[in-house]
């Protein structure tokens, strides 16, 4: 079932939750949206599931206008950040709930719901949990139960909002890649929201970057990461350095070293981003390079971090791994060359 | 994990031993005093001229009239209540709309008022010199030093006890259980029945148990619009009053000893919910994994 959202605009008060969206979800795909908490993404997910009402614009189902589609008849299967289990109920009882409700014509019968829930429990591979209440299952049970009770009404599309934000980082890491897994299995046309970009990189067939109410970029995980539409994009999917400059012959000058600005009008402000991991360094001099001193070494697990101050500039981050590190055998107060080995100029902000 | 009795002070909230005793035993006095004294002289009294006295005063005529008309009153105004209060607890915990503040003072309002206010409310409304009186006597209505009166002011008086004790239940559990009851095909009525309401019910019953007490133990405002007309528009604590007047105190005492004890029932019964309540918190803690 594939879904699409035309010039969908939210304002609450004074606030612009969403600003004139466009976006097609494809049939069976596993979109993220992705962005920094109040850039609109849950209330993008709420408007497509009827959970809100949007000032303007459509929502389409497989073609079908369901804009005005009450909530409850518009089969979306949707799974809260914090579960929103019912907890009065045993984890059999909220499964079938969404069965149990039907009007009587369409309602299975007792041994139909009992084989449909306990094959979904088995799907989340919980079956052995049916009759306990939801107080008493870990965080990342009570999700995998969540997504169970979803998918017991067959909705045309899933929506999960920060499915795993609730949980620690290492069940999170586990049941995203469950869930990918599932998706692989079912097939259901998904939306999920996240703040998390290694979740979405990881997880999702195409990335929706959002900020401030609007869509930055809509790509797969390699397009957003390596090609970023807006400065936007590039600094929010993962660590930067950022110099500001001027563009003088295609060149921006950052503390001595000449970095290529082609394409870029002379005299331009330019503001310059690069990834601490996307830095080499060097004790020789070259004129690609930024001359600086070591103040600090972190060592984070399998990666090194360093802190160079650069004149005029402020300080710099230097990933590098664990090898590289102990080879280059760096030191703190050493001076140092910082070769940027990709950095993305953008002018004209 | 320690229970609820087993609680670990930490040494910098505590006191002296001598502050704590000494604050314990003047506590009790004033129990002892203000609260145990007195029950114990209502049973005392009522029961001091025998057994067969104080059924007597019991199953006269007056008496069994103003136990049933205390019973209707009751009967009558706990239900509209309880109607009431889930509505309002309901509106105000899972909505946002204009004027909830107005309406959350509002539902204050009968614990602000004095009963006696309440009840004059009413006589000037419906009374014979009132606003309505004149029209309501054209159509042969009679609500002061009648029974309508009587459950209006009584309706009055335990408004806001249901609403009060869900209001702050509802607005804690938020409104994601309903959005997801929803999602899942549920109606408005369904979500109700099947979501909202397990997930208060001792809540409501606490407000029921609590809204049941102050009506049946009502007396200024049903005083005021009532009459006190022996046989039809008395209420129990109203015809207590009228026989400790007549000097009558085996009647009174018995009569009040009835008041005595449904109050003793009542909080058994609060205790109880509250107990349950807590059961069940506790149980679904200790079973958690997290």
């Amino acid at each position: 079932m594939s879904i699409e959202i035309k010039n969908i605009s939210k304002q609450f008060g004074d606030f612009k939750a969403l600003d004139n969206i466009n976006l097609e979800v494809a049939s069976g795909e596993l979109l993220a949206l992705l962005g920094p908490s109040g850039c609109g993404k849950t209330s993008l997910l709420r408007v497509i599931a009827g959970l809100e009402t949007p000032d303007n614009g459509q929502i389409l189902f497989h073609g079908e206008d369901t804009t005005d589609t009450h909530v409850r008849e518009r089969q979306v299967g949707f799974v809260f950040q914090h579960y929103a289990l019912f907890r009065h109920m045993t984890v059999f009882e909220n499964v079938a709930f969404g069965l149990r409700v039907r009007p009587k014509k369409t309602r299975p019968s007792d041994a139909e719901i009992r084989k449909k829930v306990h094959r979904l429990l088995e799907l989340v591979q919980l079956d052995w949990l049916a009759d306990r209440f939801p107080a008493q299952l870990s965080g990342g049970q009570r999700q995998r139960i969540a997504l169970a009770r979803a998918l017991a009404v067959e909705p045309r599309v899933l929506l999960l909002d920060e499915p795993f934000g609730a949980l620690d980082t290492k069940v999170r890491k586990e049941l995203r890649r469950w869930l990918r897994r599932l998706h692989d299995e079912i097939h259901v046309t998904s939306v999920f929201v996240t703040h998390d970009q290694e979740e979405a990189l990881e997880v999702a067939d195409r990335v929706v970057v959002m900020n401030k109410g609007q869509i930055e970029q809509i790509g797969t995980p390699s397009q957003v990461y390596d090609t970023p539409a807006s400065p936007f994009v590039y600094q929010f999917l993962g660590d930067i350095n950022l110099f500001h400059s001027r563009v003088h012959d295609g060149w921006a000058e950052v503390a001595g070293a000449r970095i290529a600005a082609t394409d870029s009008p002379d005299a331009a402000k330019a503001t310059i981003y690069v990834r601490p991991h996307e830095i080499d360094l060097s004790r020789v001099a070259s004129e690609a390079a930024i001359a600086g001193k070591i103040t600090h070494v972190r060592l984070l697990g399998s990666t090194v971090r360093l802190e160079v101050d650069v004149a005029d500039h402020d300080a710099v981050e230097v990933e590098l791994t664990r090898e590289r590190y102990a080879e280059g055998e760096w030191k703190v107060g050493e001076a140092v060359w910082l070769n940027p080995r990709d950095a993305k100029v953008y002018t004209g902000l | 994990m320690a229970g609820a009795t087993n609680v670990h002070r930490s040494i910098v909230t505590t006191e002296a031993p001598w502050v704590r005793y000494t604050l314990t035993a003047i506590a009790l006095l004033l129990i002892g005093l203000f609260l145990v004294v007195p029950l114990f002289t209502v049973f005392y009294e009522a029961l001091k001229k025998g057994w067969a006295l104080y059924f007597e005063a019991m199953i006269e005529p007056d008496a069994l009239s103003a136990i049933k008309l205390t019973l209707i009153a009751a009967a009558i105004s706990v239900p509209l209540n309880l109607v009431f209060g889930v509505a309002a607890a309901w509106a105000i915990a899972k909505f946002d709309f204009r004027g909830k503040s107005v309406l959350i003072t509002l539902i204050d309002l009968p614990f602000a008022v004095s009963p006696v206010v309440a009840g004059l409310i009413y006589v000037l409304m419906f009374g014979a010199q009132g606003w309505w009186g004149p029209w309501l006597m054209d159509h042969d209505i009679k609500i002061i030093f009648a029974i309508p009166g009587i459950v209006l002011a009584t309706v009055f008086v335990t408004f806001p006890f249901i609403a009060r004790e869900l209001i702050p239940l509802m607005e804690a559990q938020g409104s994601e259980e309903e959005q997801a009851a929803m999602t899942l095909g549920a109606s408005g009525f369904q979500t109700f029945w099947r979501v909202t309401l397990p997930n208060i019910k001792w809540g409501l019953l606490y407000g029921v148990i609590l809204a049941n007490a102050r009506a049946m133990g009502e007396f200024g405002a049903v005083s005021v619009v009532s009459g006190h007309i022996r046989g039809e528009t008395n209420t129990l604590p109203l015809h207590v009053e009228i026989l400790y007047n007549e000097y009558n105190f085996v009647g009174a005492f018995a009569c009040a000893s009835l008041l005595a004890l449904l109050a003793l029932v009542t909080l058994a019964a609060k205790s109880f919910v509250e107990w349950r309540a807590e059961q069940q918190e506790a149980a679904a803690r200790r079973d958690a994994v997290e």
